[in-house]
């Protein structure tokens, strides 16, 4: 990797440059989703209306929280794969054994953070103990992720639970959307973990490990921890990926797989480590979403959809690095 | 434990320029290869007291002509992450020519000879625009690959309409169905490509030459290596691959779908990691990949004639990778030379 060593802590303050901080943060993203918002409600006025909006939200919450556990996994030098597994598990463990009521709900939603948890273990065990590489370790785990939701159940089928399925995608007082709260929660929780001194030493070790362990930060825990962090992540995602599809489907987590990746990147998250942020990764799973009802209501047929993510995710990351870079030659 | 790896390759590069040490005479790859090569040859033979029809010539026949695909995709995958790269557009890429060879072509096309080198020639530019991607945006493998993946599925969406027609021309059933001196003809390409794959990663200079962009692209540059070229001919080599693939795909079932290429994505990367190949470049051989393919090819068939349900199936074949990275781990490679020594 011939990415340019330097010192974590100007990393995680930031530089005092406002471009680069742009770049970096969230800002470039938060731009881009206002715009194409904007767009999107000059096109559909309706677009504007709470029900539009929780919709919009019930899309985004399974990927923006999916992209949100592979943000820390990310900033900490790593990638993982399980991420489709531990929500396909989820989401048939939902579909064939639900339990209805708010009670049942509550039990449902520890049920995904601790499968997410579990699978977190066994990827921070074999990442940060014995020091697998993290692309193919996660690999293997998602792979095994991937036979135990088909062996609970082996073809689509099953209903979640109509509790879950009705008020998690519902709005409070008809006006603020339930997912949306959930993802709020996720952002909150994030940024007070992140001044943390956990949250720190996340970035620490994505922007250099040896001197990250030089300082004191105990590496082999950090990133254990955030492997399990962002596995219980991946379980949320999956409690509200059903709560959106109502019915069970062992390979509902696959298509989220790269499109975390994109979410990611176009967040502006290094892939390299020790940049970026869960904020902006949420946003850039937002944009995705969005770009694709923009481009619905724009007359662009669903088959070219693809060809707009991936353009837009190429340059988001030509832009924002040469931003980064123009910010770095100061 | 990057440091290591390159102390580690650097120890293998010696052992090429005369290092008489028993240490370093046995170098990572040989091990690996050998023990990924008995490890095949075990499940076979085994295979055979869970089931008397497995093992014999025939099997070993389908495990080959099973295996073909993957062997020919882990070529490509191989040299992408010798280099420090990694090809997520291979699903696309195969797709890609398995549609044009039947929209395009189609069974009884006196054009074949010429239309099919055309449509790796497409298929070769896709892994150009990658390349391009990588070296001159500096957008890193994982996003350039995959965006050129999630570009060119869209575009073949629109192009066939959801629904891809046409039948497989004449050269791409001959190539899969036919045989050579009794010798099914997907066999005897398969040695062949394996025998020149081996001798392009292995013994010629341009596979020395990716080696050392995977393991120090400034000492490569520094060493006269023409790193740009070098770095483009992994993504190029690997597109065309795919668009093999993607051409006997449609010889071997006689049609293409728009999702034909997609098991075969991270069964690539699992060949090569099986293989013994370091996910980060500089370290790895395409034997060791060959091996990692026909393993996960035999494991598959041993399972199928099991009758295991497909999520057991998939099971042990994600358990296997993980013992395989749990084997290949650098400790124990270290452990074993300090034993011989």
């Amino acid at each position: 990797m011939s990415t340019v060593q330097s010192d974590p802590s100007t990393m995680i303050r930031s530089n005092e440059n406002p471009l680069i901080r742009f770049a970096t943060g969230a800002g470039l993203i938060v731009l881009t989703y206002v715009v194409l918002y904007a767009l999107h409600a000059f096109q559909q006025p309706r677009a504007l209306t709470s029900y539009s909006i929780a919709a919009l939200f019930n899309n985004t919450a399974p990927l923006a929280l999916a992209a949100a556990g592979q943000a820390i996994i990310v900033i900490s030098r790593g990638f993982d794969l399980s991420v489709a597994g531990v929500i396909s598990i989820c989401n048939v463990t939902l579909a064939v054994y639900p339990m209805d009521g708010p009670g049942g709900a509550m039990a449902s939603v520890a049920m995904c953070l601790a499968i997410g948890g579990s699978v977190g273990l066994v990827n921070g065990y074999l990442v940060a103990v014995l020091k697998l590489q993290s692309i193919a370790a996660t690999l293997a785990t998602m792979i095994i992720c991937q036979g135990i939701a088909l062996v609970i159940l082996k073809a689509p089928g099953g209903a979640v639970s109509e509790w879950i399925v009705y008020e998690m995608t519902d709005r409070i007082f008809s006006v603020i959307p339930v997912s949306g709260l959930v993802l709020g929660g996720v952002v909150l929780i994030w940024l007070a973990l992140k001044r943390t001194s956990f949250g720190i030493s996340i970035y620490a070790i994505g922007a250099d490990e040896t001197s990250a362990a030089l300082s004191g930060i105990n590496v082999t825990r950090v990133r254990f921890l955030a492997h399990v962090l962002a596995g219980c992540t991946y379980g949320l995602a999956g409690f509200m990926l059903s709560a959106q599809t109502a019915t069970g489907n062992p390979t509902s987590g696959t298509p989220l797989l790269m499109l975390s990746f994109a979410a990611v990147a176009l967040g502006g998250t290094a892939l390299t480590g020790g940049r970026g942020g869960v904020f902006a990764s949420i946003v850039g799973a937002a944009t995705l979403i969005l770009l694709q009802k923009v481009l619905f209501s724009s007359g662009v047929s669903s088959f070219y959809t693809g060809m707009f993510q991936g353009s837009i995710l190429i340059l988001a990351v030509v832009f924002s690095s040469l931003l980064a870079r123009l910010g770095d030659t100061k | 434990m990057k440091s290591t790896s390159k102390s580690s390759s650097q120890e293998h590069n010696l052992a090429q320029t005369g290092d008489t040490r028993v240490s370093a005479k046995i170098s990572r790859e040989t091990i690996s290869t050998l023990s990924v090569a008995i490890l095949c040859l075990v499940l076979l033979f085994s295979a055979r007291l869970i089931n008397p029809a497995l093992g014999s010539w025939s099997q070993i026949e389908t495990v080959l002509v099973l295996g073909f695909f993957l062997v020919v995709l882990s070529f490509g995958q191989g040299l992408v992450i010798l280099t420090g790269g990694l090809d997520l557009s291979l699903p696309a890429t195969i797709t890609l020519g398995g549609i044009l060879a039947t929209n395009w072509i189609g069974a009884g096309n006196p054009d074949e000879w010429y239309l099919l080198p055309a449509v790796l020639a497409v298929c070769g530019l896709v892994g150009l625009a990658s390349a391009i991607g990588v070296i001159w945006l500096r957008v890193p493998p994982f996003i350039m690959t995959m965006a050129t993946s999630i570009i060119v599925a869209s575009a073949l969406l629109g192009y066939t309409r959801g629904t891809p027609r046409g039948t497989a021309p004449d050269m791409a059933v001959a190539l899969m169905k036919g045989d050579i001196l009794g010798v099914p003809a997907p066999i005897v390409v398969l040695i062949i490509f394996v025998i020149v794959g081996w001798l392009f990663q292995s013994r010629s200079v341009y596979g020395r030459y990716l080696y050392a962009i995977g393991t120090n692209i400034e000492a490569a540059r520094n060493a006269a290596v023409p790193v740009t070229a070098m770095r483009i001919l992994p993504y190029v080599l690997s597109a065309i691959c795919a668009g093999f693939v993607g051409i006997a795909l449609v010889g071997y079932s006689s049609g293409a779908t728009l999702r034909m290429g997609d098991d075969y994505l991270l069964p690539s990367i699992a060949s090569v990691v099986i293989g013994g190949s370091l996910i980060l470049g500089g370290r790895g051989t395409f034997l060791g990949s060959v091996g990692g393919a026909l393993l996960l090819t035999i494991l598959g068939t041993i399972i199928a004639t099991l009758g295991l349900e497909f999520g057991f199936r998939t099971i042990i074949e994600g358990s296997i990778i993980l013992i395989a990275l749990l084997l290949l781990r650098e400790e124990l490679f270290q452990k074993l030379r300090s034993l011989k020594s």
